[in-house]
């Protein structure tokens, strides 16, 4: 669940990048949240992992009010999240599995959990092939499908995806976002940047519409393939 | 943190050696410079020391005695030399055997000698050995006051001179040690710097998955501590090689060292174990704090 009460943020540069924003996206939802760059939607991203803070308003994600947060306590809040960047961001040493992996070591999970639990989500991504592959002999949309299960892999409750669609070529950008629905499906809350608004417009759901800091549209619409 | 995690991230600190070997050799390579500059200018200092003690050993102080000083006299002098507080040892040199000396180390004077036998121009002598040698003028004037001196010879002004030569190199060579030292860490850190930005991106990774900071330093630790524990192996061993080979070269071509002494050169196999242990505990320390200290910049994400 992630909740903001009249939000701000200014950066020190005196620049207003939220103004007094209140949103709520309650647990199991799918939610888009469009508008042009420089609107805020990196700053609302930030603010919901916790790399900024607001400078007035409170932000609170999967019951944890981020106002409050210890440094310390950062790394436990961090892994009830899970997160796909737009350029993948994963690690060129390491193969897919590796790199999915490294998510549950990070957590300490144990061995026997690993080995069952990451072969399990590359399925489900459809990537058993490439399991020992490299980032770099993958294609962009395998790329951000490995991200996907990275972001999988620890269970968490809310996946948040920044333009995961951004590289890849546009056919491919329905697959990527059909997978997200799919865990969607599974009950993970999945808040999704993007600026495609023909994908929007297809998958409809619950839009959210940044404009210079404000939240200009915030309703559910019905997609175009939808019955 | 669980044990399998701990040495999960062991092992991570020597795969990232072999997968950021461009960077772990640049670390390595200024690590061994550094460690060679400064060790090298200590083990010089070392020496250097060692040599002004030798020759400062060999300091001793000799009085002559009046020709006509009987047995009886000398003993007295004896006991009055060895009753003063700055002489170690007193050793007498009679003139007999100062005589027969004389006349082995220069034996192509034999005749001249021989004809001299009977009549020994050479004195009777006390060699002393002086405990603190920068107080040897004071013992002089003491000696001079006996009955029965005919003069002293002792070397205290050789002696003050190396005294201050002493603390002179003993301030350049801290200074330089000390300039070298800095220079060594500045560089350090700036290449585990370059090191850690090559793979600032793996680290925000990190970061967005939870990870603590120890997790991420962990192998950064290890990393930093097998590149210079390397470094400080090969530093060992390029000392030694380079080490004998100066010892040869100053025994068997210089032959000024010879009036010196070159038993004042430590021979490297007294000291093998301590350079080792010191280069590679250095290596170790400073390989593993730079690049914990240049992780901290981007462990704030």
């Amino acid at each position: 669940m992630v909740e903001l009460k009249n939000v701000s943020v200014t950066y020190s540069t005196g620049v207003d990048a939220l103004n007094n924003v209140s949103l709520k996206i309650n647990d199991g939802e799918f939610a888009f949240v469009v508008g042009s760059s420089g609107a805020g939607k990196s700053t609302l991203i930030k603010l919901i992992l916790k790399e900024i803070d607001a400078t007035s308003g409170i932000v609170m994600v999967n019951d944890y009010n981020l106002s409050t947060l210890k440094r310390k306590k950062i790394p436990e809040f961090r892994r009830t999240i899970g997160f796909v960047f737009q350029d993948f961001r994963l690690i060129p040493s390491m193969t897919v599995y590796e790199n999915i992996a490294f998510v549950l070591r990070v957590i300490d999970a144990p061995k026997k959990y690993i080995r069952k639990r990451v072969p399990y989500v590359i399925s489900l991504v459809g990537l058993q092939e490439k399991s020992n592959s490299y980032p770099n002999q993958l294609s962009g949309g395998e790329q951000q499908r490995v991200a996907i299960a990275r972001a999988l892999v620890n269970d968490p409750q809310l996946i948040i995806a920044d333009e995961p669609t951004g590289n890849i070529d546009p056919e491919l950008s329905y697959e990527i976002v059909d997978l997200l629905k799919g865990i969607n499906d599974c009950g993970t809350t999945i808040l999704m940047v993007t600026h495609e608004h023909d994908l929007v417009r297809h998958f409809g759901g619950r839009i959210i519409n940044i404009d210079s800091g404000e939240i200009v549209f915030d309703e559910v619409i019905g997609g175009v393939n939808e019955d | 943190m669980k044990i399998s995690g701990i040495r999960y991230l062991t092992k991570q600190g020597f795969e990232n050696v072999w997968k950021n070997r461009m960077m772990a050799f640049a670390s390595f390579c200024v690590l061994l410079v550094s460690i060679l500059l400064v060790g090298i200018s200590i083990l010089f200092y070392i020496n250097i020391n060692s040599m002004i003690g030798g020759v400062e050993n060999k300091n001793e102080v000799i009085v002559y005695l009046d020709d006509n000083t009987t047995n009886a006299q000398i003993l007295e002098m004896q006991s009055l030399l060895e009753q003063m507080d700055n002489v170690d040892k007193v050793e007498f040199y009679s003139k007999d055997k100062a005589f027969e000396d004389m006349k082995k180390s220069m034996n192509e004077y034999e005749e001249l000698f021989t004809s001299l036998e009977g009549d020994n121009p050479l004195p009777d002598s006390f060699r002393l050995k002086i405990k603190d040698i920068t107080l040897t003028s004071e013992t002089v004037t003491l000696i001079e006051e006996l009955d029965h001196v005919y003069s002293i010879r002792a070397a205290y002004d050789f002696v003050n001179i190396l005294t201050e030569m002493k603390k002179i190199i003993t301030l350049i060579a801290s200074a330089i040690i000390i300039a070298l030292a800095i220079v060594s860490m500045v560089i350090i850190s700036n290449t585990t710097k370059a090191s850690v930005f090559a793979r600032r991106n793996e680290i925000s990774i990190m970061k967005y998955v939870g990870a603590t900071n120890a997790f991420i330093r962990i192998p950064f630790f290890v990393e930093g501590m097998i590149t210079g524990m390397a470094a400080g192996a090969v530093a060992t061993i390029i000392t030694w090689i380079g080490y004998d080979a100066v010892v040869k070269l100053l025994t068997e071509e210089v032959n000024i060292l010879n009036i010196i002494g070159t038993g004042s050169i430590l021979p490297f196999g007294d000291i093998i174990i301590k350079v080792a242990l010191s280069y590679i505990i250095s290596g170790a320390v400073i390989g593993a704090l730079g690049s914990v200290l240049s992780t901290r910049k981007h462990l704030n994400v």
